[in-house]
């Protein structure tokens, strides 16, 4: 199956129109998933911070990566899902974007730089885990790690200026009462004209 | 409210701010999402202590001597990236029931933010050995946590104000 084929077939699916066909569901998810990287980015500047030796010096490192590494995975899954779940309502359009295509290698940059982390500074801990500052790798990765997580809020933001939105704008005469719209044949009933 | 945000759209910033939308809206509309994520995650990391699932090699007063200022700041930058945001798009923000809302929960946190390191600061020894482990205390921080994680949601609400229905003024325009 080529790619265009591949898209098309997530595009299609049942989740995908169930959440083009709603106009709760897709602003729902998208709220969500800001919330999602507000956590992700908040814990994950308090531990680069830590590393820089900026806040939280008199802390021992290995303690604080304990107590908020857990949430920062957790708000990162929920990030992924909702994102996952946007990105199959219009498939064909985020795929072809420069800024989504941009956002997707800054996101394996990061889990690079995590892991270049991980193998040099994070295998000493022991040596500087009370001390003020991080080994000099250790700075280098936290730096790059903020760099990397903000161009990514900031590519994030692009993606939503720079594609047309799948779930097209409601039709001025929606109303409240209609918070349970279609029927049983899938056609949405007109609301009554506005009064107003 | 309609006719004020008109007016605004037409003032000198608002006109500026238009002029260059294609860069100057999304990057301050990033801006804020950044200082949201120093506030909400500030705000965490504060109530984790209180909940005692976190730092807790550290005083409830050492906790928020740490991130009161972060959080502090970070609000600075959200009134500004956001009164931006108002002046630029006065009637997308204004015209919103979204928004509303969200102005009276972000002055609700805020004050429980102030009152809270207010009286930490005042009854010291209080908090430490008997108002932080009371389960109220608990409770209060899980609604704080909840009000700043609404505040999100219906920012980015905003721009889907229709989910109101006919409680959205913009339905009306």
């Amino acid at each position: 199956m080529d790619i265009t084929t591949f898209l098309a077939s997530l595009e299609s699916s049942g989740i995908a129109t169930g959440i083009r066909n709603s106009l709760y569901i897709f602003p729902l998810i998208e709220s969500t998933h800001v919330f999602g990287l507000a956590m992700v980015f908040g814990t994950i500047a308090i531990i680069d911070f830590r590393l820089l030796g900026v806040a939280s010096t008199r802390r021992s490192f290995r303690r604080m990566a304990s107590d908020i590494l857990k949430w920062t995975w957790a708000a990162f899954a929920v990030t992924a899902a909702t994102g996952a779940l946007m990105f199959i309502t219009n498939a064909g359009v985020y795929y072809h974007n420069f800024f989504f295509r941009t956002k997707m290698v800054m996101l394996v940059l990061a889990g690079i730089n995590m892991l270049v982390f991980e193998l040099t500074a994070g295998r000493s801990i022991d040596r500087w885990d009370k001390e003020p500052l991080s080994p000099l790798i250790g700075r280098a990765t936290a730096v790059l790690s903020l760099a990397i997580w903000i161009s990514i809020i900031f590519l994030g933001r692009w993606i939503g200026f720079t594609t047309t939105r799948a779930t097209p704008a409601p039709p001025p005469e929606i109303n409240f009462d209609n918070i349970f719209p279609g029927t049983p044949d899938g056609t949405v009933p007109t609301a009554p004209p506005n009064t107003r | 409210m309609t006719r004020f945000a008109e007016w605004l759209s037409q003032t000198y910033l608002s006109i500026v701010i238009q002029n260059h939308n294609s860069w100057v809206i999304p990057t301050i509309q990033s801006i804020h999402i950044v200082a949201i994520g120093v506030v909400v995650g500030s705000v965490f990391m504060v109530d984790l202590r209180i909940m005692g699932w976190a730092g807790m090699d550290q005083t409830l007063r050492q906790t928020t001597n740490r991130f009161g200022p972060w959080l502090t700041g970070g609000l600075y930058v959200l009134l500004a990236t956001g009164g931006l945001m108002v002046i630029g798009e006065p009637v997308r923000e204004l015209v919103t029931v979204s928004f509303w809302i969200k102005m009276f929960l972000v002055a609700v946190g805020t004050l429980v933010a102030t009152v809270f390191q207010i009286s930490l600061r005042k009854y010291d020894q209080d908090w430490e050995e008997r108002v932080c482990s009371r389960a109220s205390t608990k409770w209060l921080a899980i609604l704080t946590f909840l009000i700043w994680v609404a505040i999100i949601i219906l920012g980015r609400l905003i721009a889907y104000d229709h989910v109101w229905g006919s409680w959205s003024p913009a339905q009306k325009a």
